[in-house]
């Protein structure tokens, strides 16, 4: 076990009905970090939140709390508060009465609840709402309604099952901001569930890919985007060309019918791989000696950029790029050895 | 033209229903016996009832016996709703609904002579202290007062975001503090619907009640259905207009309590705690 975590999970697995929906998870949680656990539905996220929440009980493993083991222990007995997907407010108590409600169960005296209370609603901007009911405030009002709810506790632990999912696009963006500034604000280990790459790229200190029960990789966010460990991060983070392709030897890569250098290593010798390639890593050069050429299929503009779309023989690539080329255009593309990344086959995978 | 149509309408089905009971009321102010003939104002019925004592009798039995049926009722019918909602598989919970249903769909003189014959059987056979009287009225009462709690708070449980309850716990509360602070005020407006309408249905019957209650435990319906039989005194109209005035009223208690309760939810806060 880690030194520094305050939350690890060795060899998790749980079952719905006999489905085994988490495999074997193992992860150390790090004090005070913005984790995020990253995933298609069904690929075991929530679970794996609940499980540390107290809500759902591991088939096989144990959880441990800075170093004690909690399986079992049940969730209001837990340092670990959480913000629901749909908030979960109390529909029957006011702002107020919502954010003191934890610090009543705990026997606070008023003076302190007042003062936490007070202290919570002004970091979530929530000054003067008081005594409004919960049906009065829009979305993003009953969202902050719940961090401040949750966070007024002082929890070591702040668990978000998918908060952001019901707010609408301009919001989510200002409320991620918000989140990151809470969360260094009060110091606190954050865990974060989503589905949404971008909100996990953009909050998290660290990454935790997962799909189908498995954790596919865990890393900073600038690791998993341009270092993802198979075809399935890569495709899931970002845009991708991914192609077929064979490993002849070390730093030696053949895909789209000719020999391309890369930087990868360690493959058996004529290994099938596939070959990841960021959109915007490719260039455009002239046709003349290209090692990949092309008819430019469409173009669409994309705001920062244009989204060409290059027919080749038996491919169809995905190019960034800020110049506009002419649908119908043969055009060369050129990769450098850095931004070929190579994968194992995800079928090999368990 | 389409408002002045509505309105006709609204006054007609309004006269069909109110009339009756307000010649009921205008006689029960009547000097005369007479139901045809208005011979002056005056309130010997109302004194004579109140000196009638198989009436005030009959008044009070109705009372003891509707508010203990109501709320044990109340109790039984929101225990058995939070258990039907929690139910896992399918088909058990729909067995359950129709059961619950039962003494709704019954025709009340079915229940009546079954609940007699059960009472008989068991005081007779199994010699079981089930005399008739109060306490199997109140057994009668809480059988067919039970499903409309359930009516009413089954859909309110249905309401009720399931994730509130997880975090009241995740806020400390243990699971009987999250269910006493969260699901309760929840589902509050439904438990009081229900006790009122337990209460209500309680007052009126007549049918059950008739079969199984004695002469001494007769409750006021029993009561008027037997004097009536005799011939028709005004007391009885003094009566009816009381107990119209007084159902009126607790009507009006509860819809002003409710919409009370509504403006709070919208405003914030709600009185229920």
């Amino acid at each position: 076990m880690s030194e520094n975590a305050i939350i690890s999970l060795r060899n998790i697995s749980v079952d719905f009905d006999d489905e085994r929906v988490l495999k074997s998870i193992n992860l150390d949680i790090m004090d005070k970090e913005f984790i995020t656990f990253l995933g298609p539905s069904g690929c075991g996220k929530t679970t794996t939140l609940r499980i540390i929440g107290g809500f759902v009980d591991p088939c096989e493993g144990d959880v441990f709390f800075e170093g004690k083991r909690i399986n079992g222990l049940p969730p209001h007995k837990r340092h670990v508060n959480t913000v629901f997907q749909r908030y979960a407010l109390f529909p029957h108590l006011n702002v107020y009465e919502n954010i003191e409600f934890g610090l009543k169960i705990s026997k606070l005296p008023e003076r302190e609840r007042r003062q936490r209370v007070m202290e919570a609603l002004e970091l979530v901007n929530l000054k003067g709402y008081e005594r409004r009911g919960i049906h009065q405030l829009s979305g993003g009002q009953q969202q902050r309604v719940a961090i401040a709810r949750a966070i007024v506790n002082q929890p070591k632990v702040l668990l978000l099952d998918e908060p952001l999912g019901a707010l609408d696009l301009k919001l989510r963006k200002d409320m991620q901001v918000e989140l990151k500034r809470i969360q260094q604000s009060l110091e606190i280990t954050f865990i974060y569930v989503t589905h949404d790459q971008e909100e996990a790229l953009t909050m998290s200190d660290r990454v935790v890919v997962m799909k189908d029960g498995n954790i596919l990789q865990i890393g900073t966010p600038q690791d998993i985007y341009n270092e993802p460990t198979n075809a399935f991060v890569a495709d899931f983070i970002g845009e991708s060309n991914i192609i077929d392709g064979i490993m002849h030897k070390d730093f030696q890569v053949e895909f789209a019918n000719d020999f391309f250098e890369c930087v990868d290593k360690g493959f058996t010798p004529m290994e099938r791989v596939q070959v990841v390639i960021r959109p915007e890593d490719l260039k455009i050069v002239s046709p003349e000696g290209a090692k990949i050429t092309g008819v430019v299929e469409s173009v669409i503009f994309k705001g920062v950029h244009y989204e060409i779309m290059v027919e080749t023989l038996g491919y169809r690539w995905m190019i960034h790029n800020t110049q506009y080329v002419e649908p119908g255009t043969l055009i060369g593309m050129s990769v450098t050895p850095e931004d070929i990344h190579i994968m194992h086959r995800m079928e090999e995978e368990p | 033209m389409k408002k002045w149509y509505a309105k006709t309408y609204v006054s007609l089905v309004m006269i069909f229903l109110y009339v009756p009971i307000a010649v009921l009321i205008l006689f029960s102010f009547n000097a005369s016996k007479s139901r045809a003939v208005w011979a002056g104002f005056s309130l010997k019925w109302y004194r004579e009832l109140f000196h009638n004592e198989l009436i005030l009798t009959s008044l009070y039995n109705t009372m003891v016996v509707a508010l203990v049926a109501s709320v044990v009722a109340t109790i039984l019918g929101t225990a058995a709703a939070l258990g039907i909602y929690s139910m896992k598989r399918k088909w058990f919970r729909s067995a359950i609904m129709n059961v619950t249903y039962m003494p709704i769909t019954n025709p009340e003189i079915v229940m009546g002579v079954s609940l007699l014959l059960l009472f008989v059987f068991m005081s007779e056979k199994m010699h079981l202290p089930l005399e008739l009287g109060l306490g199997t009225l109140i057994i009668a009462h809480v059988t067919f007062c039970t499903p409309y709690v359930i009516l009413n708070v089954l859909p309110k449980l249905r309401q009720i975001d399931k994730f509130i309850y997880e975090a009241a716990m995740d806020l400390g509360c243990s699971p009987t503090q999250a269910f006493l602070k969260v699901i309760i005020p929840e589902i509050a407006p439904g438990v009081f619907a229900g006790f009122i309408m337990a209460l209500t249905y309680s007052v009126d019957d007549f049918i059950i009640s008739y079969f199984v209650s004695s002469a001494s435990s007769a409750t006021l319906p029993v009561t008027i259905g037997a004097m009536v039989r005799k011939r028709i005194s005004p007391e009885i109209n003094a009566l009816s207009a009381i107990v119209f005035v007084v159902v009126l009223a607790v009507l009006l208690i509860y819809n002003f309590i409710s919409i009370r309760h509504e403006k709070q939810i919208q405003k914030g806060g709600g009185s229920f705690r």
